[in-house]
């Protein structure tokens, strides 16, 4: 690689877009390739084209020549240093996929959650989610009040609506077989559902109100 | 109806100090704590009170650290406004509690009370819990009515310890809480008015400055120096005399 580094910090000039093609990991500005993360260069050299074709009878226009791609791999080991609340790792979550996530904090118009699965993977990094008050049940959404859909500590099932700003995805468990799919008592016991709004602790015999998942 | 037994946080209750009824189960009220399946403790130190009729136990105590309940009529502070909203506060260093701009009596988006930082307002907190700030609202959301809620302007507001402002809130002070500076002013001819909030305030008006700071400085000080009854019958006539 004898001019293009081998690890690139965000805002590097990796080279000119006449030389190479954007992948992912780096970003075109004023004709110009640089890189968006911080992680090693690989360089991808396109298939060599096709010979020009041995007919003499026919003029073809020459393809223009296919430039090498360069791309920023998301370098997964402990050393490289996240800077936003969106964290590294392998898989990120996308719109429509079903998440596993930990409620951290409820105010009257959202809850905030972290994501901790998405679809079979577990992340390595936290990524932060909301769930909009609106967004917590089908019917009757003007209804819903937060302090009885979710409590901070809860694991949620939600689906992914939104990729969101810069510190949030944005989530939602209005379906059936999304909301709390595990909860702890105030009293500090496991609970167990009984119906699509209420958990009983079987210590205590209190029950707390909850949006429930339908257990499959 | 009230037996005098002083207890401390996490003491072993001895179980004929309470109370036991035929019919109706044990009622816990605040102080105590239930641990299954057969322990119950208190959680503050002051003294366990009964009341065999309603098979109720719970703990009288004092502090200055009020804890938002819903359903407690307080006296809020307006810090700020924001969209359809007012933060207000009900004690110092604690978050503030949101109180919704519609939320008094005949209030619509078009008219309602225009309040800025410093205004008080009695209200009753409707959500108060250990995860969220909590709300208050200055209408009674069944009936529509204020009922005594809203805004209070002008008068003075002062700050009691959290066992005074109970007592003022008993149904019959005098009796009950031993309360009666209150009652001597107002036999003395001082005209008055007060509102209490159980986060340890209280607001005063009467005519001219003197008054409500004379007032004022006999509940605080009916509180600070736990005066009986005698003792505040004597302050409610000296102060009185110099009005």
């Amino acid at each position: 690689m004898a001019q293009v580094t081998s690890v690139a910090v965000p805002g590097q000039l990796l080279g000119p877009v006449s030389e190479y093609q954007p992948g992912p990991g780096t970003h075109v500005h004023n004709s110009n390739l640089y890189a968006s993360i911080l992680g090693p260069v690989r360089k991808l050299n396109p298939p060599k084209p096709a010979g020009p074709q041995k007919r003499l009878t026919k003029i073809t226009p020459a393809v223009p020549a296919a430039l090498p791609t360069l791309s920023i791999e998301r370098n997964i080991s402990a050393a490289s240093q996240d800077g936003g609340s969106k964290g590294k790792a392998e898989i990120l979550p996308e719109v429509n996929s079903t998440v596993l996530c930990r409620v951290t904090r409820i105010t009257p118009k959202q809850a905030q959650v972290a994501i901790l699965v998405v679809g079979e993977t577990v992340l390595d990094g936290e990524w932060q989610g909301l769930i909009r008050v609106q967004d917590v049940r089908a019917t009757e959404k003007d209804k819903v009040k937060i302090f009885e859909s979710f409590r901070p500590g809860d694991i949620v099932r939600a689906v992914v609506i939104s990729l969101g700003d810069q510190s949030n995805y944005y989530l939602a468990t209005a379906s059936n077989n999304l909301g709390v799919i595990m909860a702890t008592s105030e009293a500090g016991n496991a609970m167990y559902p009984i119906s699509w709004k209420e958990y009983k602790d079987p210590e205590t015999g209190a029950s707390e109100s909850r949006k429930v998942a339908k257990p499959f | 109806m009230a037996t005098e037994t002083f207890v401390l946080p996490g003491e072993t209750l001895d179980p004929t100090a309470l109370p036991s009824h035929p019919k109706l189960p044990l009622k816990l009220g605040p102080g105590l704590r239930h641990i299954p399946p057969n322990t119950i403790t208190p959680t503050v130190a002051g003294q366990l009170c009964t009341d065999k009729r309603k098979n109720a136990v719970w703990v009288e105590f004092n502090g200055s650290r009020y804890i938002p309940t819903a359903g407690d009529l307080v006296i809020a502070t307006i810090q700020k406004s924001s969209v359809d909203l007012y933060h207000a506060s009900l004690s110092d260093y604690t978050p503030n509690a949101s109180l919704p701009q519609l939320s008094f009596e005949g209030a619509t988006k078009k008219t309602r009370p225009q309040l800025t930082s410093g205004n008080l307002v009695y209200g009753r907190v409707t959500l108060a819990n250990k995860h969220m700030d909590p709300e208050l609202e200055c209408v009674s959301s069944s009936t529509g009515k204020s009922e005594g809620l809203g805004p209070l302007t002008g008068g003075m507001l002062f700050t009691i310890s959290l066992g005074m402002a109970r007592r003022m809130m008993l149904p019959k002070p005098v009796e009950q809480g031993n309360l009666v500076v209150l009652d001597e002013l107002g036999a003395q001819g001082v005209a008055f008015e007060i509102a209490v909030g159980r986060n340890g305030r209280v607001w005063v008006d009467s005519k001219t400055v003197k008054t409500t700071l004379a007032i004022g400085k006999a509940i605080v000080d009916t509180d600070e120096k736990g005066l009986g009854v005698e003792d505040q019958k004597k302050l409610a006539r000296k102060l009185a005399r110099d009005l």
